[in-house]
């Protein structure tokens, strides 16, 4: 008779994964995370080898933004461990639940400088919401089940495990035990309703500003029900995006440096701010001390760090969103203020007039957004193409736009749609890109091609790094330092080499067809579309400036 | 600047006193000195850390309080 294989640290973290529902697993393997990969061999979790570290993070990121599921990946120690910090850091700046476990040498052999040793745990510090090194195999399930609950509670966040070789390699009982949710930690002081209610009762212009901590929250309908009822005009932070129904006649589009001009205006003369799920971060704000000048301030958050952080609260309502919201829905009797804000929408409308036969990136991708699939999932990598989608498609839940909002890391894109599409095999996946930041990530064109994940990419490409070249000629003389992508590869037949199709288009009238091409193809794709690469996104708050001051234009 | 002293509970686990290092110098507080203890009894850390910046200590004392194996923070000394 076959004896069984002896449980080991390893098999224990595979069965507990599957105790926490985790179906699929990013990430590549090396020499201190064998045994690991060893059990994988034996597990059900279903692994994506990504080709890169870092890649494998941010599909974890995007599988968890698109799905509210945990997203989990694996790198073993040294290099394969620094490589996932740019992915810690991006979700921990945007507050996404995944869970990366690390192999580290040897305990025998920490602290020696060892081959492919590195203090990751020390590096995780600042780059996780929370970290744990393994040091004792009977800690192991209980590190898990923390890591897991810590992901997941209040604000979400990442959480590393480091795990030895001799600890992934070490005998164990083939017990699981159940694991009990974590209580909240932090004590939350009592919601400040009274004082927000005789707000909202005094207010004569207010303002929703919705954040990314709303979809997080799950708190999507709460949203909508608390705007509908109060009639109040709202703007949208760029990770808020899809939070409000965006054809909601009160909805005035994203705020800050590149937002609408009408949310701008409105917001700089509000007289109360209802903050939901968002801490006033300096691409939204501009200067300050000119965010919002006449308005109070009611500010919902699951984060007591972020109450009075940057903007002090006239009301602070701490807690669960999906509770708070319902009990300040009210009916708020501010008709002028709604038709002003209403006119200024009309007004200021996007204007999609380009003249010649060039390519123009918003009409583009408003095509697309008006084409695409219902509940398709956009993801975005960072720069000129990110803010072009942030202004001119429509989503219709925080999920089914996945951007790099408080990291702004370039090469997001590409790696953050395989995850989501994993995570929604039967949604339309499309990632809008650039030509800098594709090539940052490019590598996880291979994985497409190895699972053959039908996302879609359309690469707006100007042959620059197109927001750092707008910031040169607008604020640095036109010094065009190290921006220039002229001699990037040919996209079209580097795609053909992992066995994309993909077409590239120079002109207006190929628009069209190209679009509905690339979404009725059966498979991935790649669109490149090219541009002008004297083409700016307009409007621009100017940095250290009010946000009524904005460019526009000329 | 403004001077301040905190009294910090935490249970007694790796690294927590490099994490409260970290998140101080992080968000613009100078130390100017710390005791730390922990009764092996109860495995709870005790910290005495002194402080200064010109930032309001609430911004400190709430991202510590974030930290996941802290207990309690409290300022026991203010020049502010």
């Amino acid at each position: 008779m076959a004896s069984e294989k002896q449980h080991t640290g390893s098999s224990l973290l595979f069965d507990i994964l599957q105790q926490h529902g985790v179906q699929h697993v990013f990430g590549y393997p090396g020499g201190a995370i064998m045994p690991i990969y060893d059990a994988l061999y034996d597990s059900d979790v279903e692994h994506f080898l990504c080709r890169h570290e870092q890649g494998a993070a941010f599909a974890a990121v995007g599988y968890a933004r698109a799905s509210g599921k945990i997203g989990v990946c694996f790198a073993t120690s040294g290099p394969g461990a620094t490589n996932l910090i740019t992915g810690l850091a991006d979700a921990l700046a945007d507050s996404i639940p995944i869970v990366a476990i690390t192999g580290q040498v040897p305990t025998s052999a920490m602290g020696s400088d060892a081959f492919q040793e590195i203090d990751i745990f020390g590096l995780s510090l600042a780059c996780t919401k929370h970290s744990f090194q393994v040091t004792d195999i009977n800690d192991l399930p209980k590190v898990l089940h923390k890591a897991f609950a810590i992901a997941l509670e209040g604000r979400q966040g990442p959480v590393l495990v480091d795990i030895p070789k001799d600890i992934q390699l070490a005998a164990v009982e083939n017990s699981l035990e159940d694991f009990s949710q974590l209580k909240n930690k932090v004590k939350l002081p009592p919601a400040n309703v009274g004082s927000a209610l005789a707000l909202l009762n005094q207010a004569k212009q207010p303002v929703l500003y919705v954040g990314g901590g709303v979809g997080m929250a799950n708190a999507v309908d709460e949203l909508r029900a608390f705007a509908k009822l109060a009639g109040m005009p709202s703007v949208s932070t760029l990770k808020g995006l899809g939070a409000i129904n965006p054809e909601d006649e009160n909805y005035l589009g994203m705020l800050g440096m590149h937002g609408t001009k009408a949310a701008n205006l409105a917001v700089q003369q509000s007289d109360l701010l209802v903050v939901v799920g968002a801490r006033f971060d300096d691409r939204v704000t501009g200067k300050l001390d000119e965010f919002a000048p006449h308005a109070k301030i009611i500010h919902f958050d699951i984060d007591t760090a972020e109450i009075n952080k940057r903007r002090k609260a006239d009301a602070a309502i701490l807690g669960d969103l999906k509770v708070n919201l319902p009990a300040l829905a009210i009916p708020l009797s501010i008709n002028d203020w709604q038709l002003h804000c209403q006119q200024m929408k009309a007004d200021f409308a996007w204007d999609y007039d380009h003249p010649g036969d060039t390519i123009f990136a918003p009409a583009v991708l408003k095509e697309v957004s008006d084409k695409m699939p219902e509940n398709t999932c956009i993801t975005t990598d960072v720069g000129q193409h990110q803010m072009w989608a942030a202004q001119h498609m429509s989503f219709n839940d925080p999920s089914n736009f996945l951007t790099s909002g408080g990291m702004g890391t370039m090469g997001f894109g590409l790696p953050a749609a395989i995850g989501a599409q994993i995570s929604r095999p039967n949604d339309c996946v499309i990632t809008v890109t650039g030509d800098g930041s594709f090539m940052m990530n490019v590598q996880e064109l291979s994985t497409i091609k190895r699972f053959q994940i039908p996302v879609k990419i359309v690469l707006i490409d100007n042959g620059k790094l197109g927001m750092v070249r707008q910031w040169q000629d607008l604020f640095f003389e036109g010094r065009l330092s190290e921006t220039d992508l002229s001699d990037n590869p040919d996209f079209v037949m580097l795609a053909g080499a992992f066995n994309i199709k993909a077409k590239e288009i120079t002109t207006k009238d190929q628009v069209s067809a190209a679009i509905e091409e690339m979404i009725d193809h059966d498979g991935p794709y790649l669109l490149q579309v090219k541009i002008d690469a004297q083409d700016n996104v307009w409007p621009l708050v100017p940095p250290n400036t009010a946000n009524d001051q904005m460019m526009e234009k000329t | 600047m403004n001077r301040y002293q905190l009294a910090i509970q935490v249970d007694d686990k790796q690294v927590v006193l490099e994490r409260i290092l970290q998140v101080t110098r992080y968000r613009g507080f100078l130390i100017d000195g710390i005791n730390a203890k922990v009764n092996t009894g109860t495995h709870i850390g005790y910290i005495e850390l002194f402080v200064r910046s010109d930032r309001p200590i609430e911004l400190l004392v709430d991202q510590i309080n974030k930290l996941i194996d802290i207990k309690d923070v409290k300022v026991t000394h203010n020049t502010a």
